[in-house]
């Protein structure tokens, strides 16, 4: 059993690192919005806008509909607390996650799902054929994304000889990166399986309000103010998360393994900026891609199956 | 000390007692059948009586990790002893029963009084007060005559309560068909039996299933006959197509018990047979173990997501948790022919612990839809909506169970599907050769299986309780009275309990995988008391109740971030698309579903048919109608065949059984001189 001291420490971190992430995530929405307007000759919004938008929408004055029962209201305060439980179990400065002692990637994946499930309830709840829509469609993408994301975690987590990402991290950092061509398929599935968790072209496209293509918007298109400002938030952070979640995986260099300021420096510039060379492969497979029909997805979704069940077989046989 | 000598001496005959009890309240209802409300009272309060006995019991076998023995009938004369023996393996069994049991007792008090006519309550009282019984022998029993005799108690109970509505065609249909699937099944179990029996030269369990009683493809086929028979009550794919016809059909507090306790029963007999009685198993048991699990699980779950009505759907899901404890089985057996106990222990355990989670959680739901049945007189998810209103603790309670059967952490389904995964992923690690990939191709099976369970929930809960009502009945709906949602608050609170704390239900399978031949539960799968842990707490382990934590402190964040002092909720229309918005506009289950059935089209191969009818003009059209089915593959192809076959051969065999007396007395005689003849020739 713990004692008190560790529990007490353990929860300061966890808030620490939750915190941080909680800030640092509308951040990443912005840049690549920026990288993306730049592509297309625009002049794209301030670097600040997420905060400025998220600000606004926390002012406004609560609406609802009249139908809604207390699961629409629940609905994205379980997605928030789900999001931003999941960041304390994935390592992202130090070679530890705050809580990696209550579990592991499999917790981490089924927090995801019940957050999913809270809000693709919740989007039922207003009566709105759009919410059912989104809903449904949002449960399709998860579930057909579901065994690809396991086994892409699974063959990197099997490689290491552990499922908890602070094991994990610790082994790959302790044995170095090999960059073993089984990563490199792994890799790729599990950067296909992001794009589609986190709503991107092309399988969603965060920036349309058409009705007949969007998914992820139309479950909560009827959330306003301050409900859709934790909605909005929560997504930032679980797409921050899933970049983080590839750099643990694949390319730990630099994180510290000791809480020397120097230490923690490096593993906050290297951090940084990888998560930023993945935004910008998030930006450019957005602004070079079409969106895909609704119906292709699950084609895109068996690549990535293929690419993980092939990283297993090559590196286990 | 006393007090301790008498509840010894209670335990001491606890199961013999339990069973005079559900017998005499048998007789008694049936005596008392004038009297719908003392049936029910009588039924209810012997069921709720004899199962609490029974699973004292099963706790003190627990606890104890020694059997108790005993005998249950004796008669001097023929020397026939029938005994039982309640071992640790049959305790976890009957300690499910009496936990779901009695709940469903309660429930079905007030339950009862409404959807059952009163003269059949006596008859619906006596046969669940035989299914129990039987159910209850079954698990108990020490011998194949007292195992055979509780099996058949039990599916002739059964079938006499799916029988129930037997004004409806469709319901005796289920029952015909389930006593059809069920004595073949039972004719399976028999057969199986007489070879164990007569190569053994005993009757008692201890004897047959000491695992070296045959050998050889002998062995092979005594398997395959076992798991036929066992995989029939299972409900396994492909002997399921009883299961979703017959589970609807019965009342649904009866549903509950058939999904939660009967299916248990077969899963009992692959665990106790074709797992542990025979010996070392083969690696082919195994991959049939894995194989027909995950199809089970896959192909339950995506029949699940099409169905309309709720029981229906919950039926399928049943076929589904069947399929992830068969999985969880195989994969023990993969690993024990492998001979590596700590990972068959790992699987074993996740399996059992399956076992208790299904049963709470399915109880839990079928009981809810039982309740929104009753208030809205129909089971057809499309004319449900908007009912968390008039009911909504029924509806917080459907909506744990929701959570819970999509294996979403903090409640009861996680910890064993997590289990499961782990046995899957050590069982990977630690197999040699090509064999090893059918380990994460079950995993991301598994992984699609739960995926597409959130999917098929959010479906059942959300068009059912939330938004507007799509019907009159669900708009006039009201709220169960309180002895009927106390049983759903019990079960859901054990949902979320189970759920944080795992720990306890390991502790309680570690003296249970023990007393399993070749099985040895490491020190390390209790982790910190709390948790679980994956045998090595370096690969992977998970304290559900600390996480709790974090998600409880992301709720208070967001609740504070959102909360502003002195502002009111506006309450405002929901946007109809420039329209009224109506029931009709709303989202409906099966376009829920539809993507999915598209998608997965090859398994469903569905059929649909629009029809514009217009009076005037093409172009002004009055209706349209739009019917889709879905094919049933295996009632088509494979049932299908098989029963124009059978009927084939009986029409066959119609020119021997004619009707003639003469013809009859001939048989016989010429029968009479061919085996004197036979015997004059050996003798």
């Amino acid at each position: 059993m713990m004692s008190m001291q560790d529990a007490l420490l353990a929860a300061g971190a966890a808030l620490l690192h939750a915190g941080g992430l909680l800030a640092v995530a509308p951040l990443l929405k912005t840049v690549i919005k920026k990288m993306k307007a730049r592509l297309q000759n625009r002049q794209g919004p301030p670097l600040l806008q997420g905060y400025y938008d998220l600000a606004k929408l926390l002012r406004k004055e609560p609406l609802r509909s009249e139908v809604a029962s207390w699961v629409y209201v629940a609905g994205p305060r379980v997605y928030f607390a789900a999001a931003v439980a999941a960041t304390t179990l994935v390592p992202v400065v130090f070679a530890a996650a705050p809580l990696e002692a209550a579990g592991g990637i499999l917790l981490l994946v089924g927090t995801l799902a019940l957050g999913r499930f809270a809000l693709a309830t919740a989007a039922l709840d207003t009566g709105s054929p759009f919410g059912g829509m989104g809903a449904s469609r949002d449960m399709t993408i998860a579930a057909l994304a579901e065994p690809a994301l396991m086994l892409g975690l699974f063959a990197s987590a099997l490689a290491a000889g552990s499922m908890n990402l602070g094991v994990l991290v610790r082994t790959l950092v302790q044995e170095g990166v090999t960059l073993h061509p089984a990563d490199i398929l792994a890799f790729a599935g599990l950067f296909m399986i992001v794009i589609a968790e986190t709503g991107r072209i092309p399988v969603d496209n965060p920036a349309t309000h058409l009705e007949l293509t969007m998914i992820h918007e139309a479950m909560v298109l009827e959330y306003a103010g301050p409900d859709l400002a934790l909605v909005e938030w929560a997504s930032a952070v679980k797409e921050l998360l899933y970049l983080t979640l590839l750099v643990d995986l694949f390319m730990p260099v630099g994180i510290a393994t000791s809480a020397a300021p120097q230490a923690v420096l490096v593993a906050i510039v290297a951090w940084v900026g990888k998560v930023f060379v993945l935004a910008v492969a998030v930006t450019v497979v957005e602004s070079t891609n079409a969106k895909l029909r609704l119906f292709r997805v699950p084609e895109l979704v068996s690549i990535s199956l293929g690419l993980a069940f092939l990283a297993l077989a090559i590196r286990f046989l | 000390m006393v007090d301790t000598l008498n509840v010894d001496g209670l335990v001491a005959v606890g199961v013999p007692l339990a069973l005079a009890i559900r017998l005499t309240s048998v007789v008694v209802t049936l005596m008392l059948a004038r009297h719908a409300r003392a049936c029910r009272w009588v039924a209810l309060g012997a069921s709720t009586a004899a199962s609490m006995m029974t699973a004292g019991v099963a706790v003190r076998v627990i606890e104890s990790g020694r059997a108790i023995e005993g005998t249950l009938f004796r008669q001097a004369a023929s020397e026939t002893v029938l005994g039982y023996s309640v071992t640790p393996l049959s305790a976890w069994f009957l300690m499910v029963l009496g936990l779901i049991a009695v709940p469903v007792a309660l429930y079905s008090a007030g339950y009862f009084a409404h959807a059952v006519a009163r003269p059949r309550t006596a008859a619906v009282g006596a046969a669940v007060n035989a299914m129990l019984g039987g159910i209850e022998v079954v698990f108990v029993a020490d011998g194949v005559i007292a195992f055979l005799c509780g099996w058949e108690v039990m599916t002739l109970g059964t079938a006499a309560l799916v029988a129930t509505e037997h004004q409806s065609r469709q319901s005796r249909r289920a029952a015909y068909l389930f006593l059809a699937m069920s004595h073949v099944g039972t004719g399976c179990l028999m057969a199986g039996f007489m070879i164990l029996a007569s190569a053994a030269g005993s009757l008692s369990f201890p004897a047959i299933l000491s695992g070296h009683v045959v050998s050889g493809p002998v062995r092979h086929g005594v398997f395959a006959l076992f798991f036929i028979g066992f995989g029939v009550k299972a409900g396994l794919i492909p002997f399921h197509v009883w299961l979703p016809e017959a589970h609807p059909a019965a009342p649904s507090s009866v549903s509950a018990f058939m999904s939660a306790v009967l299916i248990t029963a077969g899963i009992y007999g692959l665990f106790r047979v074709c797992a542990f009685g025979l010996g070392t198993p083969d690696v082919n048991w195994a991959l049939v173990f894995m194989s027909v699990g995950t199809l089970s699980a896959i192909l339950g779950v995506l029949y699940a997501l099409t169905q309309t009505d709720i029981k229906r759907l919950l039926a399928y899901s049943t076929i589904e948790n069947s399929g992830i404890i068969s999985l969880g089985l195989g994969t023990a057996m993969m690993a024990l022919a492998d001979g590596r106990s700590t990972l068959a222990t790992v699987a074993a355990t996740a399996s059992l612990m399956h076992v208790l989670n299904h049963a709470i959680f399915k109880g839990l739901l079928f009981l809810g839809a039982g309740s929104v049945g009753m208030a809205t007189g129909t089971r057809h998810i499309e004319q449900f909506g908007g009912l968390l209103r008039p009911m909504p603790w029924t509806g917080l309670c459907f909506l744990v169970g929701a959570l819970a059967i999509s294996g979403l952490p903090l409640l009861n389904g996680f910890p064993s599907e997590w289990l499961t995964f782990q046995a899957l992923l050590l069982g990977f690690s630690s197999t040699p050769g090509m064999i090893r990939l059918t380990f994460p191709l079950a995993a991301a099976l598994l992984a699609l299986t739960s995926a597409l369970a959130a999917a098929c929930f959010v479906r059942a809960f959300g068009i059912s309780f939330l938004a507007l009502p799509r019907s009159r009945a669900a708009s006039e709906a009201h709220e169960s009275p309180v002895f009927m949602l106390v049983p759903l608050g019990f079960l859901a609170t054990l949902c979320v309990v189970l759920g944080l704390f795992p720990g306890g239900v390991l502790r309680a399978l570690e003296g249970i995988t023990a007393s399993l031949p070749g099985l040895q539960p490491p020190a390390a799968m209790v982790w910190d008391g709390l948790g679980m842990s994956s045998t090595l707490t370096s690969f992977d382990h998970v304290v559900p109740a600390m996480f709790g934590l974090a998600v409880l402190s992301g709720l208070i964040v967001s609740t504070a971030l959102t909360a502003r002092r002195g502002v009111a909720v506006r309450q405002a229309p929901t946007w109809g698309c420039g329209g009224e918005l109506t029931p009709r506009s709303e989202y409906t289950a099966t376009a829920f579903s539809k993507p999915l059935l598209m998608i997965f089209g090859a398994v469903y191969r569905p059929t649909r048919q629009v029809d514009a009818l217009a009076e005037v003009s093409p172009y002004f059209v009055d209706e349209v109608r739009y019917r889709t089915e879905i094919e049933p593959t295996f009632e088509r192809y494979f049932y299908g065949p098989l029963v124009r076959g059978v009927m084939q051969m009986a029409r066959g065999m119609k020119v021997l059984q004619a009707g003639s007396l003469h013809a009859y007395l001939a048989y016989v005689l010429v029968l009479a001189v061919i085996l004197l003849m036979w015997l004059g020739g050996t003798t």
